[in-house]
C-alpha cells in the first residue's frame, strides 16, 4: 500500500505531465510537432486496445476496425457540415457501437480464440465496406476533410491541433484510470484472472467482456476522429494489417494491462520507426521482431522496468 | 453452370481444407491457434518459387524441398519461440504466432516488394471436357493431391502407432506424458507437420492465385472459416468445412454478387459463431465448476 504522501505525489506527477507538455509547441518545428501529434493519437489507440488485450486478457483484432470506424464517422460527419470538434464524441460512440457488435457473441459463451476470430472477421468486413461502399466512403480514394476551425481559429497548424489532442488524451486517460479503479474495471481484471471464479461471485462475466470492448471501442473511436483531422484524409489503407501489428507491438512493449505502459509503448514505437517507412517490408519485420523480443525477454513491458525503479509507478486497482 | 460452380468450388475448397487441417493439427496438439499460419503457407510457396525459377531446380524436387524447409521452420519456431514462453499467459502464444507471421511477410516484401509473380505449375494437366463441363488441370490436380494427402494423413492417424500417440496427446497432454510420450518433442513435431501441410497448400494454390507476399493473410481467414464451420478442433470437420466454404463462395459469387466472394469467409465465421458456436461437427464443451 502506498502512503497518502505517495498518493499525493503521484497525483501531482500525473497532472504535471500535461502541464509541462503545454510548452511543447514552443520547442518544435512543423515536422516534430506532427510526430508528437501522432504520438497522442497512438497513445489513445494503445490505451483502448490495452483494455481488451491487457486488462481483459482476450485476444482481439478489431482495434483497427474501431479506429477506422471512428475516422470514417468523423470524416463523414464533417462532410455533412458538423464542426469537427463535435464529431469526436460521435466517433467515440460509433467506435463503442463497433465494440458492442464485435463482442456481443460473448453472450453465446464465445471466448479467447473464437472471439479473436470473430473480431478478425468483423475487422475485415469493415475494411471491405470502406472499399465497396464507394458512394459513402469514397472507396479506395478515401475521404478528404476540408480545413476545420474551432471558435474561429482555423485548424491548419499542428500546434493548435496539439492542444486539442492533448486535452482529449488527458481526459480519456483519466477516464480510463477511473474506470479501471471502479467496480467494472476490477470485474474486467477478475475475468482475466479467472472467469469461472468471477462468475461464481455473481458477476455477469459476458456483460463485463462486452463492457470492456465498448470502452475500448470508444477510446479508439475518438482516436480515429483525431486521426481524421491529423492527416485530413481518411482512406482504407490506413486501417489495414500494418496498423494491427503496430498496435499489438505498442501494447506489448509498454506492458499489457498498464495505462502507463500504453503511453510508454505508443511513445517509443511512434518515435522509433519513422525512418523505416522508406523500405517496403521493414515495418512488418521490425514490429514482428520487437514483439518476439518483448515476449521472450520483457513480457511485462517497459512499465515493469519503471515499477522496479519506484513504487510510484505501480498501478494497483485493488487493496491488498 | 451449377455443376461447373460446384466443381471449381470443390477445387478451391480442397485448398481451404488442407489449410484448415494443418491449423487443426497444431491446435489439437498444443491448444494454440496459429495466427501466422497464412504466412507459413506463403513462405512455402516462395521457397518453391526461389528453387524453381531462380535456381533452376525441377518443380517436383523443389516442392519436396520446400515442404522439408517449412517442416524445419515449424519445428524451430516451436522449439525456439513457443517453448520458452510456455509458463506465460495463453495469449502470448497467439501473439508470438502473429509476430512470426509478420516477420515472414516483412522479409518477403523486402525482397519482392508489392509485385505479383507467376508460379510454375507442378504438372501441366490438360483440361477435361465432360459434356459442357470443363475441369481444368489445376482443379483436378488440387482435388487429387488434397484427397491423397487426406487419405495418408488419416491412415497414419488411425492405423499406426505414431497415430495412436498423436491421439493420446490430443486427448490429454498430461496423460500422454505419464505413459512416457515425450510431449515436448511431440509438440515440436506437430508444428513442423502443420507448417509442412501448409507449404503443400501454398505450392498448390500459388499457380492459380499468383504469388505475392500477402498471399497468406487471405488464406488464413479461409482456413479459420473452414475450421469454425466444421467445428473447432475436429479434423474431419475442418476438411468438410473447407469444401463447403469453397462451394459456398462460388455460389455466392455467381448467384448474388461477385464482390461477395471476398467476404463469404467472414460472413461464414460471423453467422456460425452467432447461430451455432460449436460448428457443424464440433462437440459442445460444457464448463463444470
Amino acid at each position: 500500500m502506498l502512503s497518502s504522501q505517495h498518493l499525493k505525489l503521484r497525483t501531482g506527477l500525473f497532472w504535471s505531465v500535461p502541464v509541462v507538455l503545454l510548452a511543447l509547441p514552443l520547442l518544435t518545428n512543423d515536422y516534430t510537432q506532427y510526430v508528437f501529434n501522432s504520438i497522442l493519437i497512438f497513445v489513445l489507440v494503445t490505451l483502448g486496445y490495452n483494455i481488451v488485450i491487457g486488462n481483459l486478457g482476450q485476444l482481439a483484432f478489431a482495434n483497427t476496425a474501431f479506429f477506422g470506424m471512428g475516422a470514417y464517422a468523423s470524416g463523414l460527419a464533417v462532410q455533412a457540415g458538423v464542426p469537427w470538434i463535435a464529431t469526436i464524441p460521435l466517433a467515440g460512440l460509433i467506435g463503442a457501437f463497433g465494440g458492442f457488435i464485435a463482442s456481443a457473441v460473448a453472450l453465446r459463451g464465445i471466448r479467447l480464440y473464437y472471439l479473436a476470430i470473430m473480431t478478425l472477421a468483423f475487422g475485415e468486413l469493415m475494411r471491405w465496406l470502406y472499399i465497396h461502399a464507394k458512394d459513402i466512403t469514397g472507396g479506395t480514394d478515401g475521404l478528404a476533410l476540408p480545413v476545420q476551425s474551432v471558435f474561429g481559429y482555423a485548424l491548419t497548424s499542428d500546434s493548435v491541433k496539439f492542444y486539442i489532442f492533448l486535452a482529449v488524451t488527458v481526459l480519456l486517460v483519466k477516464a480510463t484510470l477511473n474506470l479501471l479503479r471502479s467496480h467494472w474495471g476490477r470485474a474486467i481484471m477478475a475475468v482475466r484472472e479467472n472467469e469461472l471464479a468471477t462468475a461464481a461471485l455473481g458477476i455477469p462475466t459476458a456483460r463485463v467482456i462486452i463492457m470492456a470492448f465498448v470502452w475500448s471501442g470508444f477510446v479508439v473511436g475518438c482516436a480515429g476522429s483525431l486521426f481524421a483531422l491529423h492527416t485530413s484524409y481518411v482512406f482504407p489503407e490506413s486501417f489495414g494489417m500494418l496498423h494491427l501489428i503496430v498496435s499489438f507491438a505498442m501494447v506489448l512493449v509498454g506492458g499489457p494491462g498498464s495505462v502507463l505502459g500504453a503511453i510508454l509503448g505508443a511513445t517509443t514505437l511512434t518515435l522509433l520507426p519513422e525512418y523505416l517507412r522508406a523500405f517496403p517490408g521493414m515495418e512488418e519485420l521490425f514490429f514482428g521482431l520487437i514483439i518476439i523480443a518483448v515476449l521472450l525477454v520483457l513480457p511485462e513491458g517497459l512499465a515493469s522496468l519503471l515499477r522496479k525503479i519506484s513504487p510510484l509507478f505501480i498501478e494497483r486497482y485493488y487493496r491488498e | 453452370m451449377f455443376m461447373q460452380l460446384t466443381l471449381s468450388g470443390l477445387s478451391q475448397g480442397a485448398i481451404y481444407a488442407l489449410i484448415a487441417l494443418s491449423l487443426t493439427v497444431v491446435y489439437r496438439a498444443t491448444t494454440i491457434v496459429h495466427f501466422g499460419h497464412g504466412d507459413f503457407v506463403m513462405a512455402g510457396a516462395f521457397v518453391a518459387y526461389v528453387l524453381t525459377v531462380l535456381l533452376g531446380v525441377a518443380v517436383l524436387p523443389a516442392t519436396i524441398l520446400a515442404v522439408v524447409v517449412l517442416f524445419l521452420l515449424g519445428l524451430c519456431f516451436s522449439r525456439g519461440l513457443i517453448r520458452p514462453i510456455r509458463g506465460g499467459p495463453h495469449i502470448g502464444f497467439a501473439l508470438m504466432s502473429i509476430a512470426i507471421g509478420y516477420v515472414f511477410r516483412g522479409i518477403a516484401r523486402m525482397i519482392w516488394g508489392r509485385e505479383v509473380f507467376p508460379m510454375p505449375r507442378l504438372f501441366d494437366i490438360p483440361p477435361l471436357f465432360i459434356g459442357n463441363l470443363v475441369i481444368t488441370g489445376d482443379a483436378l490436380f488440387m482435388i487429387g493431391t488434397t484427397a491423397v494427402m487426406l487419405i495418408v494423413f488419416f491412415a497414419v492417424l488411425i492405423l499406426t502407432d505414431m497415430g495412436k500417440m498423436i491421439q493420446a496427446v490430443y486427448q490429454s497432454a498430461r496423460g500422454a506424458q505419464l505413459i512416457g510420450i515425450n510431449v515436448n518433442r511431440f509438440n515440436d513435431l506437430t508444428w513442423g507437420i502443420g507448417a509442412a501441410l501448409g507449404a503443400i497448400g501454398g505450392v498448390l494454390i500459388a499457380p492459380v492465385s499468383l504469388l505475392h507476399p500477402d498471399l497468406g493473410a487471405s488464406f488464413l481467414i479461409k482456413g479459420f472459416a473452414a475450421m469454425t464451420l466444421g467445428g473447432f478442433g475436429s479434423l474431419s470437420g475442418a476438411v468438410i468445412g473447407g469444401l463447403v466454404l469453397g462451394i459456398a463462395e462460388q455460389y455466392c459469387g455467381a448467384y448474388i454478387n461477385s464482390a461477395l466472394i471476398d467476404i463469404t469467409a467472414y460472413l461464414v465465421i460471423v453467422v456460425v459463431l452467432v447461430l451455432r458456436p460449436h460448428g457443424l461437427f464440433g462437440r459442445k464443451t460444457i464448463v463444470k465448476v
